[in-house]
């Protein structure tokens, strides 16, 4: 499958655009960073560790130019650079820690919402301007407008603290030992319920409008009425024909969106306190430990457009004409 | 354009919209007289329910939240309307500028909307945000209007791509006008409905982006806004406790302005996208022409 190649020099320029950001950034703010983080660590503050602060921050008496190229070829290597919270720890490590509770919050959103949304604006544009359509597709956008805040909060409020339907707090139950068994992954599941739900009406919104604009146009094509002069029933025309092709500006539009979706998720695993990536990122920033902040970035940068390739991908599979034209 | 308003007007939604917006715009400017008690004043003990003498309450500090709520709503929308106009200013110009001049200019301006268009917007903020330390309205406003102009950009582009070539814009450049004169008198006119959809988008998020930031710290703890009325209320853990009302008030409000502008947003979109259109006029149309199907079928 071939990528053309103005999208590659779109990729390079963004993850470019970060790093650049996370170097010039500390070096362009008043006051130095560094001090704060040496008194933060206090009597860890080993030689090793201030040296590697300092290098990393720019304290150090060298060209700029030459400061960028160790940042660069020291990114290569993977070497974030060191935490200053969990010091001895590397910011790899920290990451690491939480990036798995991550993804699985975001990919399990992005799927259910994928269902739930693309099947209500298919609904909505087969039925443009009945009752279903006049109700559901006000509310998307309605649901685009609202923050992940207050719907976390309210959900916590209703849900965790009054019904106690479900646990306020953690990936699974701390009692358990993490192992491959049915309590485990029951828990894994039941603590996980309330953060999805929370990151998915705003994603449900998108998936709704978007699909709904591009089922319309769709609807418009000849494949649609030559699937109905065939003679298919409206299910195989609206799915097989109509559904699958109005998928496109979904999929594109799903990629963008993830940067977002990772905004979305640092609030939620914030509120409900959920071990993941955002809430590493929160207590980075009120401890202001700098490295974590600036890997948390670099990662999610890259997992966006990691994602962004993938659609482009995925884009050649689902489009035929497009395959053709490659092909 | 009287075709627009005309439009608007009858629309049961836009108008609920516009109503929810301008109501609590009102409420902002006249919060002097609406809320006379100073909402930094402890009035009374910590975390008290709401009675008729404190509408929503007090916080953990023994504040009056209904006092806050009101005196919040002016930063709070003052910020997010502002960012709101700067994102589309941005936005809308350097759409402009590659939409027309085209070639080089278009592939640079181009290259640079798309990169910073999947650069995650939020964990950049917050990278901003935290070598900034704490942040005022004014440096939260830049943050947001910085990262999140890409959107209207693209927008604009292709539709200044898309008018770049009709008549109107080729005799004014045989007239010998001026670039910036064609590109801001002839073809900035028709983007309008556009403009106004991307303005509206644009405060959307960046009220969404504010209370964010807020929320997690960023802004001024001093300065009363909705989003540091939501940062303190979580630190108090108002929720834990049951103090729904220190945590309601500013989520109310949020949601109320989110739904306002998503209600007016949906209208601009299909004034200015007619193929979107489900009103009355649509459902009119599709019951007749249901009918006239059954017709032939009946005479059968």
């Amino acid at each position: 499958m071939r990528i053309p190649l103005r999208r590659l020099g779109v990729y390079f320029v963004a993850f470019l655009f970060a790093i650049v950001m996370n170097f010039t950034v500390p070096r362009l703010m008043p006051g130095s960073p560094v001090d704060g983080m040496i008194a933060q660590l206090g009597p860890r503050a080993t030689p090793a560790a201030i040296g590697a602060i300092k290098a990393r921050f720019g304290a150090v008496e060298q060209p700029i130019l030459g400061q960028f190229v160790d940042y660069i070829t020291g990114l290569a290597r993977f070497d974030l650079g060191v935490s200053v919270k969990y010091y001895p720890q590397t910011v790899t490590q920290v990451l690491a820690r939480s990036a798995g509770w991550t993804a699985f919050l975001v990919t399990t959103a992005i799927i259910f919402s994928l269902c739930v949304g693309v099947s209500l604006g298919a609904v909505a544009a087969w039925r443009r301007g009945g009752r279903f359509d006049a109700f559901v597709s006000p509310f998307s956008v309605v649901l685009i407008a609202i923050p992940p805040v207050i719907i976390g909060l309210a959900t916590l409020f209703t849900f965790g603290v009054t019904l106690r339907w479900f646990p306020v707090g953690y990936a699974y139950n701390p009692d358990l030992d993490p192992g491959l068994n049915f309590t485990f992954f029951g828990s894994v599941f039941w603590h996980a319920v309330m953060p999805v739900l929370t990151l998915s009406p705003y994603l449900i919104g998108e998936f709704q409008t978007t699909m709904r604009s591009s089922m319309i146009s769709v609807l418009g094509e000849d494949y649609v009425t030559m699937g109905r002069a065939k003679g298919l029933g409206e299910t195989a025309v609206m799915f097989s024909y109509a559904a699958r092709n109005a998928m496109l500006p979904v999929l594109t539009n799903l990629a963008l969106m993830l940067g977002a979706v990772f905004g979305g998720s640092i609030v939620t695993e914030i509120v409900f306190n959920y071990p993941g990536l955002g809430l590493t990122l929160f207590t980075a920033s009120v401890a202001r430990d700098y490295p974590v902040i600036q890997g948390q970035l670099l990662l999610m940068t890259m997992a966006t457009l990691g994602a962004n390739l993938l659609v482009d991908i995925l884009y050649g599979v689902v489009d035929p004409r497009i395959r053709e034209e490659r092909a | 354009m009287n075709f627009g308003w005309q439009l608007l007007w009858r629309q049961k939604k836009a108008v609920a919209g516009l109503i929810i917006v301008a109501a609590l715009c009102l409420m902002a400017l006249f919060a002097p007289i609406l809320a006379p008690t100073d909402p930094g004043e402890r009035v009374g003990r910590s975390h008290q329910p709401p009675t008729v003498e404190h509408y929503f309450g007090t916080t953990k500090m023994g504040r009056d939240v209904y006092s806050q709520f009101v005196w919040g709503a002016r930063p709070s929308l003052a910020v997010g309307f502002a960012t709101g106009l700067f994102i589309t200013a941005l936005g809308t110009i350097i759409g402009l500028f590659a939409g027309y001049f085209g070639g080089r200019t278009d592939a640079t301006l181009d290259l640079i909307t798309n990169a910073v268009l999947v650069i995650p917007n939020i964990p950049l903020l917050i990278l901003l945000a935290s070598f900034a330390g704490t942040v005022g309205p004014v440096a939260i406003m830049m943050i947001i209007a910085l990262t999140s102009w890409p959107w209207g950009a693209r927008m604009t582009r292709s539709q200044t791509m898309a008018l770049r070539n009709r008549e109107f814009v080729t005799a004014a450049r045989m007239v010998g006008e001026p670039s910036w004169r064609i590109i801001f008198v002839e073809i900035l006119p028709n983007l309008v409905p556009l403009i106004g959809i991307n303005i509206v988008g644009s405060i959307i998020y960046a009220i969404v982006a504010q209370t964010t930031l807020e929320y997690l710290g960023f802004g001024d703890p001093l300065n009363v806004t909705w989003g540091t009325m939501l940062y303190n209320a979580q630190n108090s853990s108002a929720i834990i406790v049951g103090a729904w009302w220190d945590i309601g008030a500013p989520a109310a409000g949020i949601a109320l302005v989110g739904l306002g502008l998503a209600l007016l947003n949906f209208t601009f979109d299909e004034i200015a996208n007619p193929q979107l259109r489900s009103g009355p006029a649509l459902s009119r149309w599709l019951r007749l022409s249901r009918l006239r199907k059954r017709e032939p079928e009946a005479a059968r």
